[in-house]
């Protein structure tokens, strides 16, 4: 088959960049650490009351780190507003109660797909002081844009706000 | 050696008209296109009025403004998607590849075959209609479960899918006959591609199949009460990105096939044409997890495996930019184009069929970098169900596909009327609003996705929009202005076609009756690439059912109406 010459320049071309992205990738996993959802365990939705999720909210860890239970539904995240103080790390453990929601912090990178029988997990650092949505980015029916959280990161510049 | 003589069947090509059409081929691609456009004439209005539901400066604007459907977001999303991408797509497709395939082989398709089809796919098209519309179906497009719409939403779904299928085997028949006839001859390379489209097609849609005729339709029919949502999301992408390919490939036919002629000059490279092809369909399938990489319930090292790739399924892209690249230099340097890149803007500039591809290409560039930033894992985290997301596929979907169809149909349509197209000027204009209201609509929500604004979401009234993603969505509104202009030159020139078009039509398609002679056969070996393909599908899929599937509790999570937060119980 007849390849011509500045055709295969450009194949090379093209191979090599995407070789480098995948290195790039490969990088942003391994060195920087980068975490995406994984498995981390299966619940029964129909009866969250028998779970970890039986009472969700907040729980410190001490040494800066604090655990999250938070159960999403139609159409509000439980509990609805969670407050850290500035430098601490939240492993939030997620999950949903009838169907699939979304979860995506503001300016931190977390997004999750929560689905009904999966539990999903992240873990934020939070540095910066201040009000962080969760937002709900799945469509879950008609109060769908009304579904979010809030996260507020308690430090030096907003330790005067809040009562 | 076979010792009784058949009667020797006759090889006699057909022959059609060199301008105009058979009464048999307009009547079945006839049907097709105009159900096409039919179907395309919902999607496409409701496009806009959702940038203005989206704009908190317009919701504050107008806070009493509804019209019915189109000011009921999820609704009218539903419809969009449905519409646009399922239903004009295909009934494009379809006919199109009808036409090519016989145009190009000379041979007849399966007439009966064929009106089935048709009927199967428009008795589809009128139940959806129906679920949508009667705010029975607001599941949009992707149907997640355990999201349950009335149960001719899922028929019709089956009808169409089945429809297509039938379509497809009528166009394998077609090839199979041609090739008996013409043993060691290359397919010409149109037929190729719509045959990996077919073949592509078929594979894919068994997953959705499986999702729809095990889960769904069951459910909406009150026999199945639990489902597991993972499992329906694996078994949808499994189909979902073998889609976009599906709907990609009629788009590079004309690209690859007519477009070089159409500006005036011949295809660079038919061999590596057919090459790009292949990996289209070898490795459109083993990709469909870069949709599932928020999902909790597939492993990282699945969604590794997917993103590798997906950078692989680029690459045919890269091939098609240069190919077809080379092929309109070469057009344009024929005309008198000088200097390294004169030939970029000595284009035929006043053909709409040719503007309009070439309109698709520019957006074709953007939807191809941002979904090479979509596929890398680890940035998608960023970008998952934002803005972004939709921003990408107006590119991809809404520009390159849509504007090459669009052009298609600027000389397709009129072929069917036997009257020339009724006005190129305001097609030109359509091309070009196209472009613009495209590219205002993409970098809004694009840049909104980037702040944090989530896609399908009907956030005008949104309590927890930033003022960044505030601004931008409002200026994607724009750009959904322009489209509306758009779209309402395109239906206007159609109608303006098929009614009132007085000048007779005096174009030829450019249709190839053999392959290039220098192409490899080897290339058209189906079983070989069918046996990797599937092996590709094995290595990629197997995995993520296995760890989706929940062996120990079976399927546990109920099924709902969207409206209600309750679930539905026996």
């Amino acid at each position: 088959m007849h390849i011509d010459e500045l055709e295969r320049y450009w194949l090379i071309a093209v191979s090599v960049t995407l070789g480098v992205f995948t290195a790039a990738l490969l990088a942003s996993v391994f060195i920087f650490g980068v975490r995406l959802p994984s498995p981390v365990g299966r619940i029964d939705p129909t009866d969250l009351a028998n779970t970890e999720f039986a009472e969700p909210g907040l729980r410190d860890m001490g040494n800066g780190q604090y655990t999250a239970h938070i159960v999403a539904q139609m159409w509000n995240f439980m509990p609805r507003e969670i407050r850290v103080p500035v430098g601490s790390e939240v492993l939030f453990n997620v999950t949903s109660r009838d169907i699939s929601h979304g979860f995506f912090i503001e300016a931190h990178n977390a997004n999750l797909m929560l689905l009904p029988g999966q539990i999903a997990q992240v873990r934020v650092k939070f540095d910066r002081p201040g009000e962080f949505h969760i937002i709900c980015h799945e469509y879950c029916g008609p109060g769908h844009q009304n579904m979010f959280g809030v996260i507020i990161v308690e430090g030096p510049a907003t330790a005067g706000l809040s009562e | 050696m076979q010792a009784v003589q058949l009667p020797q069947r006759s090889s006699a090509p057909m022959v059609f008209p060199r301008v105009g059409m058979l009464t048999s081929e307009r009547w079945l691609i006839g049907v097709h296109i105009i159900s096409a456009l039919f179907a395309l004439s919902f999607g496409i209005l409701m496009g806009p009025f959702q940038t203005f539901r989206r704009a908190p400066a317009f919701v504050h604007a107008f806070p009493e403004w509804q019209i019915p459907v189109f000011s009921y977001y999820y609704q009218a999303l539903t419809m969009h998607g449905v519409m646009n991408a399922l239903f004009f797509t295909t009934f494009f497709i379809v006919g199109f590849s009808y036409f090519v395939t016989q145009r190009s082989l000379q041979r007849p398709i399966n007439q009966t075959m064929g009106w089935i089809a048709f009927g199967l796919m428009f008795l589809g098209l009128g139940l959806i209609l129906y679920a949508i519309s009667t705010n029975q179906a607001n599941v949009l497009y992707t149907f997640y479960s355990p999201m349950l719409a009335h149960a001719t939403f899922y028929i019709g779904l089956v009808l169409l899918a089945v429809g297509s299928w039938v379509a497809g085997a009528a166009i394998f028949m077609t090839y199979l006959a041609w090739k008996k006839e013409h043993p060691g001859e290359r397919v010409p390379l149109a037929v190729f591609a719509i045959i990996v489209n077919q073949i592509m097609w078929q594979i894919c849609t068994i997953g959705v199949a499986i999702e729809i005729l095990t889960l769904l339709l069951p459910a909406s029919l009150g026999f199945l009460f639990v489902t597991d949502v993972q499992v329906g999301r694996a078994l949808f992408w499994f189909f979902g990105h073998p889609l976009v390919y599906f709907w990609l490939i009629p788009a590079y036919v004309s690209w690859y096939t007519m477009l070089p002629t159409q500006a005036g000059g011949k295809l660079f490279s038919d061999s590596l044409g057919r090459v790009a092809f292949i990996m289209l369909l070898i490795f459109s399938l083993p990709v469909g997890v870069h949709h599932l990489y928020a999902d909790p319930g597939v492993s990282a090292v699945s969604k590794g495996i997917h993103t590798v790739l997906t950078f692989v399924v680029a690459i045919p892209s890269f091939m098609t930019a240069f190919n077809v690249g080379a092929s309109l230099e070469y057009a344009a340097r024929k005309r008198g184009a000088r200097g390294p890149l004169g030939w970029l803007f000595r284009q035929k500039w006043s053909d709409p069929v040719v503007v309009a591809q070439l309109g698709g290409m520019i957006l074709f560039i953007m939807g191809g970098f941002s979904g090479l930033i979509n596929a890398s894992l680890t940035l998608n985290i960023a970008l998952h169900n934002t803005a972004w997301i939709p921003a990408h596929f107006h590119m991809t979907l809404g520009g390159a596909v849509t504007l090459t169809y669009i052009g298609i149909t600027y000389w397709l349509l009129p072929m069917l009327r036997g009257r020339a197209l009724f006005s190129n000027k305001m097609a030109l204009a359509q091309v070009w609003t196209w472009v613009v209201g495209m590219l205002i609509f993409g970098h809004g929500m694009g840049t909104a996705g980037i702040a944090g604004a989530p896609r399908r979401t009907d956030v005008g009234m949104s309590p927890y929009l930033n003022e960044t993603a505030t601004f931008w969505l409002n200026s994607s509104a724009i750009g959904g202005f322009v489209l509306l202009i758009s779209s309402i030159l395109l239906y206007a020139n159609v109608v303006g076609t098929l009614a009132f078009s007085t000048k007779p039509y005096d174009y030829e398609p450019p249709i190839a009756h053999r392959g290039d002679p220098n192409s490899p056969l080897w290339l058209e070996r189906w079983g070989l690439w069918i046996g990797i393909t599937l092996f590709l599908i094995l290595i990629a899929w197997a995995p993520v059912f296995v760890e989706s599937l929940n062996f120990v509790d079976g399927f546990n999570a109920p099924f709902f109406n969207p409206a209600r937060p309750s679930p539905i119980t026996p």
